[in-house]
Order: C-alpha cells, then structure tokens, then sequence
C-alpha cells in the first residue's frame, strides 16, 4: 500500500487482520476515559484525554519516549498513586463506575485489571506458587481449585507444556521469554476483565516476542488488552486499535490499519515514518 | 560506531594514541597487581590472625587434658634395717622422707639417695611392743601408734626449713631441711585401755585444742579418748580435760579399720568382709550411731580405707581393685537425713589395693595394689590419670605435699618416683556434666572456681556460663528482633525518603555508643528504675501496641484535611508524642498499680504468690541494655535488605490486587530474607559475644535459671571478671582459656551457620 510505512518493515499481511475490524464507534466499550487530566507535582503529563478501550479487542498506545502513553495505561489500575506527588482529575469508569471514585477499593480494581510489566517481575518463588499467587491472596487455599486455576492460566499463557513438569521449581530458573508468559499466567490466573500490558516484549529476544505477539493474539478472544509499545510493528501486527500518543495528548486514535495506511494528522504520519521518536 | 570510523581514518594520531595508552596501560597493570596482591595478602592476613588466636587458645587449653605421667628418679633398698613399715610420708619439698616402723623408730631419709638423715626412737616402754598405728590428717603430720600395754603414744613429724648462709654451693644457698619428732602432747603415754589391753586397730586426730583418740582394745572394745585444752581466762595455765567413752559395736566381724574425721567428729568403723559403721561423736560421752552398710554388698572385701582430702568423702580400696568414693547425701530427696552413699568408683586396678594416699590439695589420690600397679586418679573429674606397673608387688605408698613425688614401697626396696599431674581436676564431664561435688544433695552444674579453704574444690563447669551467655543473647533478641524488623519494615516500606534520611543514621548513630555507657547506665540507672516502677514495665508492654492500634484507628476516622496535614509517609512523626504519653502514662500508674494490685510492692508479691524470686540486676535489664546495643546492627542490615527488594516485584504484586500488606508479607520480606537473617545473625553474633553491658549490669551470679528476673554470668563476663586473678597456667587460667575458645566457637558457628542459610537463601529468593 503506501511504500513509505515499509521503512518501518510492517508485514502488511498481518495488518490485513484488522482490516476485518469495524471502526470504534460501534464497539462496545470496556473502559471510558473522559477529560482526564494528570499532574506530577508542578508538571502536567496527560492533557484533557477522552477515549474508549473497546472490549475484547488489542488497544494499542505508540508514541515517542516521555509522551504519556504508560503513564495513561498505569492509571487504568490505579498504579500512579503509589507515586507520591501524582494528581489525577477527570473520570475513568469501567463497568459504568468510576475508578477514582472514594468507594473504590483498588486491590479490588487491580484484581479486575491486571498488569504485565516492561520487565519480567516474577517473584521469587516456585512457578506454581507465582501463578497461585493472585488466587492466595484473595484467600483461596482448596488445593484442587489452585491445581485448576494454575493448570488453565499456564495453559492460557502458552507456557504449560514447558514448565507441567517443574511446577515448584524457582520461577527464577526460567528464560527471559519463559519469565513473562509466566507473568502474564499469573496475571490471567485472576481472570481480569482487561489485561494492561506495558511494553511486554522490549526486554525479550526476537523468538519469545513472536511468542509473546501469538499469545497477545489469542488472548484477546477472552480479555481486554492494552498494550503500550514503542515497537510500531508490533502495534501494527497485535491491535486492533492504535493511539498516537504526544506529549501528553491523544493525537489520534483510530482502528490500526487506518492509522498505519491513512493517519489523519501530519503529527502521526510524521511519527510513523520515522520523522521523530 | 560512528565516532569509530573516524578515527580509523586519521592514522598519525592514533599511533601516538598506541604509545600512550602502552605506559598508561602498563600503569593500569602495575595499579591492578598491586591491588590484587594487596588484597590477597590482606585477605590472607586475617585468616591467618585468626588461625593464630585459635592455635594460641588451643596451645593453653590442651595441656588441661593430657594424662599425668611418672619418671622413676631411682629405688633404693628400704633405709634403716628390715624392721616392718608402718607409715611412709614426705615433707613439703619431697627432699626428705619418713619412715615409721613397727620397732618404734622413726627414720627420716633424703629421698633421692635413700641415705639416712636420722633415726629417732620413740619413747616407748621395753615392755611394750607397737600393735597399732594411726595418721591424723596429713597436712597437720600428727602420728600415733598403740601399744600392748593399751598405752597410746601421740607425736608430730616436723621439718625446719633454714636457707642459712653457712652453706652456699655454686653460688646458691642450700636449703637445709632438719628433721624432728614433737610431742603436742607431751612425751608421755596416754593410757587409752585402763584395762591396759593391747590396742589392736587407732585413729587419731589431734588440733589446737583437742585430740581424740579412738583405739580397739583387746580385739573387743572400742575406746574413746578425748583431751581438751582449756585456757584459764586470767593467766596462762592451760589445764587438759580428759573424757572417755566406749563405742557400741555393731557387729562382730573383726574390726580392720578405724577413721576420725579432722573434725574428730566422725568415726568410720570397719569390720568383717566391707561392713562399715557410722558414729556421730559430737557428744564425746555418748557416741551415736548413724548408719551401718556394705560398702560393696558383700562381694568385695575392703582392703584400704582413707579419707579424701577434707575429710568429707571415703575412699574404701577393695581386694579386687576397686576404689569407691562414699559420701553423705540426702536419704531421699529434699530429706534432712544424710547417709553415706557410693558416689563413682574406679576399677582399673586389677590386683587388691594395698594402699590409697589422698593428695593434700586437691580431690584426687594415689593407690596402689599387690600386683605392683600404681594408679593416680582424680574423684570429681572421675578420671583415671593413669595405672603404671612399678613392680611385682607394691605395699605402701606415700605422695609428696605438693603431689609432685611419691614414695613407693614394694617389700625391702624403696621407689623415688617424679610425678607430672597438673590438670586432674578437668574432663569432659566436669566441664560438661552433671558432677556430684562433695556435700551436694545431688549432682549439679556449678561454676566457683575458688574456695575459702582447700577442703572444697573449684568447680568447673562450663555449663552454667555457657547458659548464662545463650540466656543474655536470648532476652536480648527477644527485645531487639521485632523491633528492628519491624523498624526496618517501616522505615523501607512506607516511610518518606525525607524522613528515611533522618531517621536510618539517627538509629545506625546509636552502635556506635561505647558498651561500657550502656552498660554503666544499665546497671545504675535502669536497674533500680525497673526494679521501681515494674508494673509500669508489664503495662507498657500492653498499653503501647493497643494503645498505637486505637491511636492508628482514630486516626483513620480523622478528616482528610487533619490527616493530610503532614505529607504522606511522615504519619510517624505523630506517634513520637503519643509514645511519649503512653509511657508517661503507664509509669506514673505504676505505684498506684502496684499499691492497688500488688499488696505495695510487687517483688514480694511476686516471691510470694508466683515464686519468683527477683533480682536488681536481671535478664529483664539486660534484654532491654543489649538489645538497645544490638538494634542498630539488625536494623540497619535488614533495612538495607528491604531496601534493596527491586521495586518492579512490589509493583507486580500490588498489580495483582494484594494489599501493601500482603505485598509486604509475601513478597517483600521473602525476597529480602537474605538479609534479615545474617542481621538477626550478625546480631546474635554480637549478643553472644558483648561483654561491658553484661558484666556492668547481669550481677554475675552463675546461676541457671531462664527467669527473666534473676541475673546470669556470662563467657564473656566471667573472663573479664576471672581472668586478673587466675595464677598464670593455673587450672583456673587454662579453664578460662577453654571459656575463651567455647566463645570463639560460638560466634564461629553462628557465623557460619548464618553465611551458610543466607548464601542459600541468596540463591533461592534474591530476585534480579
């Protein structure tokens, strides 16, 4: 299609995927972000920003560097107020309430959203044990529905038949690759609503992101994922809907193949063929 | 990669580069070998100072369990003529002995050569011929022997000691030791049987002011005889009070031996095969009796009786060559009547003991048997330092005042022998073990390494104080551990970095405290505090954590606007004033307490109601003195620990929904076991080998008894305390040695074992 975006190697085959999906007015929507303002102290780091992550489908956020985009996905969970100078005006509602809300109990909003970091995080513990994590947490401590749940979130992360045989082995012990579709197994192990992942492969060899794209792919049949990369091709190849991200403010947020053949502002097509970033 | 080719291209000042970098490069080796080498020598160093403070521990403390050992000096034929001998003895210097033989003589002889120094006969009638013979208490040198006439003669071996001028060989003064005979008594006989039979079997003790004499006349009776001296108050006239008395027998096997304590209290009579009675004569008139028994139930047949030194305990030799040792203890427990019991027994003799000769300081003896074996051995050690064959046969033995000699006597010759026996007194299981000490009800574990008189032994058991330090170390971690956990928790965890920068070199600040103030302000200031205001203690324990969690409540229920009135992580700052009101508030309700709750003082109710006896300087005081001291290092390691849990796993469990709670409990300190642990390690390190704070303030009393009230001594303590006033080399010294060395163990174990579980640990839970 366009020759320019092939600088950026974008298997055209893969954004032929998302040609299928609608445009986003008529999706149903997980989470309604409206007028949301975000402050580090003195410096403002998200502008004014309205937008829906619709449901079931990949939600990508690219931009360059210091632009806002995990910042944004860090306040669907709430993770900014473990910053101590972070101020957050605005609504972010998810199942028609609002997250920001007082009667909000945010372990309980955390356990409905989960998260999957840049970096590998598993704890030091065995691999059952870290997929069982979630569960004992909560409380649950019936062996057989634990066995269960660890068996299905392993399954569901692509990483069971790798490690079926070295459960309580140190999750440590496990590659790089290996340590984040861990991750995700326990993220997944809660069953979350929506899965928030923050540049999941940019730690990660070639082959595990393959791994990690596939399993993006197939989970999103049962969550609702966003994922923020700064990779443009995986945005390309995994989401369904892309948002171009700068200096604090949504550019534009559109289905990925339109944004990635057709962008409706010079900001993004500059971005996307490698103009800044 | 860019920069790189440039470079490359420009060719002149590369080269110069080269050159350049070559002297800088050999500089950067030179820097590195230096300081590899310098390491390795700094490394090796340590290991080698401690390697040598080990040997040097070793060195001092393995003499403490080699065996004794004998030199035969030389044998000679027995000096005098072949007259019987009755008794043998040395005097201080083992330069001169003394033989008494059955014709009345005694001859004194220079032990090494065997040549006569000088005969004295005894002034006894020609009539008369000796029958019996007794030694008093060797240490006094009082002799007696009996005669056919019923006659007793009483007297004294005595050795003057005269470094004179008059004989200097080699440029040395020759001590000159001169023998003599004294008579307490007077020369003359004392008639012990009025009935003047023959006086078959005598004991004798002889003091200051009294002498009693206990003899068997004419193979029946039993006689006492009791001189007194009494002083006239006016002047100097001295009259003697006789008393006389007939000891009931008990049984009518031939009487073999007869014993008198020093205190010329008890008599110890044996008859027939190993029937011993014993006589209380306290009443010199009507001697009772207070036991009777079989020393070895009637298989063995007694063949030596002696007492051991102190005259407390019996040492009964047998004909299969056993030595017993008896002595009184309780009937039954807590019963107020004693009976003469076998406490240990040593059976490496093999032939019928022919003669036992009790050291004259300490509780361990020679014996010797018919089969020519000597053994030297040591009662409360129950150690047999060592069986030597001498001869075909031996009679008599007779050890050196200083039991440095022995005299040996195997028929007609007469054997010299070099003794080297410095530590008897030590064994495993007198340092270990339970030991039965004389006059004890039972056996027990007591550390009192000096006596008021030789009659007691030290006693060396390193029990006590090795509890005394695990039992400091205990009440000090009870105190320090969760609070420098959960300080550390607090202050990596939840605490404003501001307030963290004030607050970790506030605490790490405090070890640097010298010991010696705590310690001093421990026992001076604290000690009677407590000992003041101890309800106060026990409420505070309660009031501060419930009142905290009340505080922490109301503090919730506040309005936003109070409570964000410090920023986040500085909530601590409000608890300084209320940690100060609850401990104001549970001190000055303490005499109230104690008035309202105690019956006025609470010590006494105490010992009176729970049984718990209190002392000024206790565990209480030292748990709170040495945790102080030991908080900052547990701190300070395990804040550093949590510190360092890699902030991505905190997030990744609060993104799974946990609490910071769970977070905490699950993940954080897991992670940071590790490093808890070698701090609540290199804590108890310290704990176990602090000295200044408990010498100043545990009162040093080795008692074992884990009541938080009662005091305790320590290794540590008890070397500092012990060691100014140990003769160098002494027992004593090489014992605090071994204390020394247990210390290093300690703490080298504790140390181990901790770098051990925490590199284990490391490799389980430290995540990347």
């Amino acid at each position: 299609m366009n020759t320019k975006n092939m600088t950026h190697g974008i298997n055209l085959e893969n954004l032929d995927r998302s040609q299928e999906a609608s445009h986003i007015e008529d999706e149903r929507l997980a989470i309604r972000v409206e007028n949301l303002n975000l402050h580090y102290g003195p410096t403002q780091a998200l502008f004014n920003i309205s937008m829906g992550i619709p449901e079931h489908k990949v939600t990508a956020f690219i931009g360059p560097s210091g632009c806002g985009k995990s910042t944004l996905l860090r306040c669907f969970n709430r993770m900014n107020d473990l910053v101590d100078s972070c101020r957050v005006s605005g609504k972010i509602t998810l199942d028609g309430e609002n997250i920001y809300s007082k009667k909000i109990n945010v372990a309980e909003l955390r356990r409905k959203i989960g998260m999957v970091f840049q970096k590998p995080n598993p704890f030091p513990k065995s691999i059952y044990e870290n997929v069982a994590y979630g569960l004992r947490i909560q409380g649950v401590k019936d062996k057989r529905r634990l066995d269960e749940s660890v068996e299905k979130a392993l399954k569901g992360a692509a990483l069971w038949d790798e490690v079926k045989d070295r459960l309580q082995e140190n999750a440590l012990g496990l590659s790089g690759g290996q340590q984040q579709r861990l991750v995700i197994a326990r993220a997944i192990a809660i069953e979350p609503e929506v899965l928030l992942l923050d540049e999941p492969a940019s730690a990660l060899d070639p082959i595990s992101t393959l791994k990690i794209e596939e399993l993006i792919y197939e989970l999103k049949k049962q969550y609702t994922i966003v994922i923020v990369t700064h990779n443009m091709q995986q945005a390309a190849r995994v989401s369904d809907y892309t948002a171009f991200l700068y200096l604090g403010e949504v550019v534009e947020f559109q289905d990925t193949n339109t944004l990635f053949t057709n962008p409706g502002e010079k900001k993004t097509e500059d971005y996307i063929t490698g103009r800044y970033g | 990669m860019l920069s790189a080719s440039s470079k490359q291209g420009t060719s002149e000042p590369v080269m110069t580069r080269i050159d350049h970098s070559n002297l800088l490069m050999r500089w950067r080796m030179l820097k590195d070998t230096l300081a590899r080498h310098g390491v390795a020598v700094g490394g090796l160093g340590v290991i080698v100072a401690i390697t040598l403070i080990l040997v040097y521990l070793l060195w001092v403390v393995l003499p403490m369990f080699q065996s004794a050992s004998i030199d035969k000096v030389t044998d000679y034929s027995v000096p005098g003529s072949d007259e019987r001998t009755l008794h043998l003895a040395m005097e201080e210097q083992a330069l001169v002995g003394l033989r008494l033989t059955d014709a009345g003589r005694v001859i004194f002889f220079n032990t090494w050569d065997g040549s006569i120094r000088k005969i004295v006969p005894l002034p006894i009638p020609d009539d008369a011929q000796i029958t019996s013979w007794a030694a008093g208490t060797p240490a006094r040198r009082i002799l007696a022997v009996g005669l056919s006439n019923g006659q007793v003669l009483v007297f004294q071996h005595d050795y003057q000691i005269d470094f004179g001028e008059a004989r200097v060989e080699g440029g040395k003064p020759v001590r000159e030791i001169t023998p003599q005979i004294k008579y307490p008594l007077g020369e003359s006989l004392l008639q012990l049987d009025e009935q003047q039979r023959s006086v078959t079997r005598l004991a004798v003790q002889s003091g200051e002011e009294a002498t009693t004499i206990v003899g068997l006349a004419g193979e029946q009776q039993i006689q006492l005889l009791n001189i007194r001296r009494e002083e006239s108050f006016l002047g100097d006239d001295v009259t003697l009070e006789e008393t006389r008395a007939e000891i009931p027998r008990t049984s009518r096997g031939a009487i073999s031996h007869l014993l008198l304590g020093k205190e010329q209290r008890n008599l110890y009579v044996l008859s027939g095969r190993d029937e011993l009675s014993h006589y209380d004569l306290f009443d010199k008139e009507t001697p009772s009796l207070q036991q009777h028994l079989a020393l070895f139930g009637g298989d063995q047949r007694v063949t030596s009786l002696e007492f051991l030194t102190g005259d407390i305990s019996l040492l009964a030799g047998s004909d299969q060559g056993r030595v017993a040792q008896l002595f009184a203890v309780p009937e039954q427990r807590d019963s107020s009547k004693r009976e003469l019991r076998q406490i240990r027994a040593f059976d490496d003799l093999n032939g019928a003991v022919q003669d036992i000769a009790p050291e004259y300081s300490r509780k361990g003896f020679l014996a010797v048997d018919g089969e020519g074996q000597l053994g030297i051995f040591h009662t409360t050690a129950h150690r047999t330092l060592l069986t030597e064959s001498i001869a075909d046969t031996l009679q008599q033995v007779a050890i050196s005042p200083r039991a440095r000699a022995a005299l040996l006597q195997a028929d007609d010759r007469l054997y010299f022998y070099h003794i080297e026996n410095e530590h008897p007194e030590i064994s495993w299981s007198s340092l270990w073990g339970k030991v039965w000490y004389e006059s004890y009800d039972e056996p027990e574990y007591v550390w009192q390494s000096s006596s008021s008189s030789n009659d007691h032994e030290p006693k060396l058991s390193l029990v006590p104080i090795s509890f005394g330090t695990l039992k400091a170390a205990f009440y000090a971690m009870l105190f320090a551990i969760p609070l420098s956990i959960m300080g550390a928790i607090y202050t990596a965890h939840f605490m404003a970095p501001r307030m963290r920068q004030t607050v970790k070199p506030s605490i790490e600040i405090m070890e640097a405290l010298p010991t010696v103030i705590i310690g001093f302000l421990a026992g001076l200031w604290l000690a009677p505090f407590l000992e003041r205001h101890l309800p106060g203690i026990f409420s505070l324990l309660i009031i501060m954590p419930f009142g905290l969690l009340l505080v922490a409540y109301g503090f919730h229920r506040l309005p936003d606007r109070i409570r964000h009135a410090l920023p986040e992580g500085w909530e601590a700052a409000w608890l300084i004033p209320i940690v100060l009101l609850l401990g104001y508030a549970s001190f000055s309700a303490s005499p109230w307490m104690e008035a309202t709750f105690f019956g006025g003082d609470v010590r006494i109710w105490m010992s009176e109601e729970l049984g718990i006896s209190y002392d000024q300087r206790n565990s209480l005081v030292i748990g709170l003195a040495m945790g102080f001291a030991v908080i900052p290092t547990i701190f300070s390691i395990a804040e550093d620990a949590i510190f360092a849990v890699p902030k991505h796993l905190v997030q990744g469990s609060l993104a799974m929904g946990a609490t910071p709670w769970q977070t905490m409990m699950r993940v954080v300190l897991l992670t940071a076991s590790p490093g808890i642990f070698s701090g609540v390690m290199i804590g108890l390190g310290r704990a176990v080998g602090e000295t200044m704070i408990v010498l100043m303030a545990t009162g040093n009393t080795p008692v074992m008894d884990m009541n938080i009230f009662e005091g305790m001594r320590t290794l540590s303590a008890n070397i500092a305390v012990e060691m100014p006033e140990s003769e160098v080399d002494s027992t004593h010294y090489r014992v605090l040695f071994l204390a020394a060395l247990v210390l290093f163990a300690f703490t080298f174990l504790v140390n181990t074992a901790a770098e051990i579980v925490r590199q284990r640990l490391r490799k389980r839970y430290s995540s990347l």
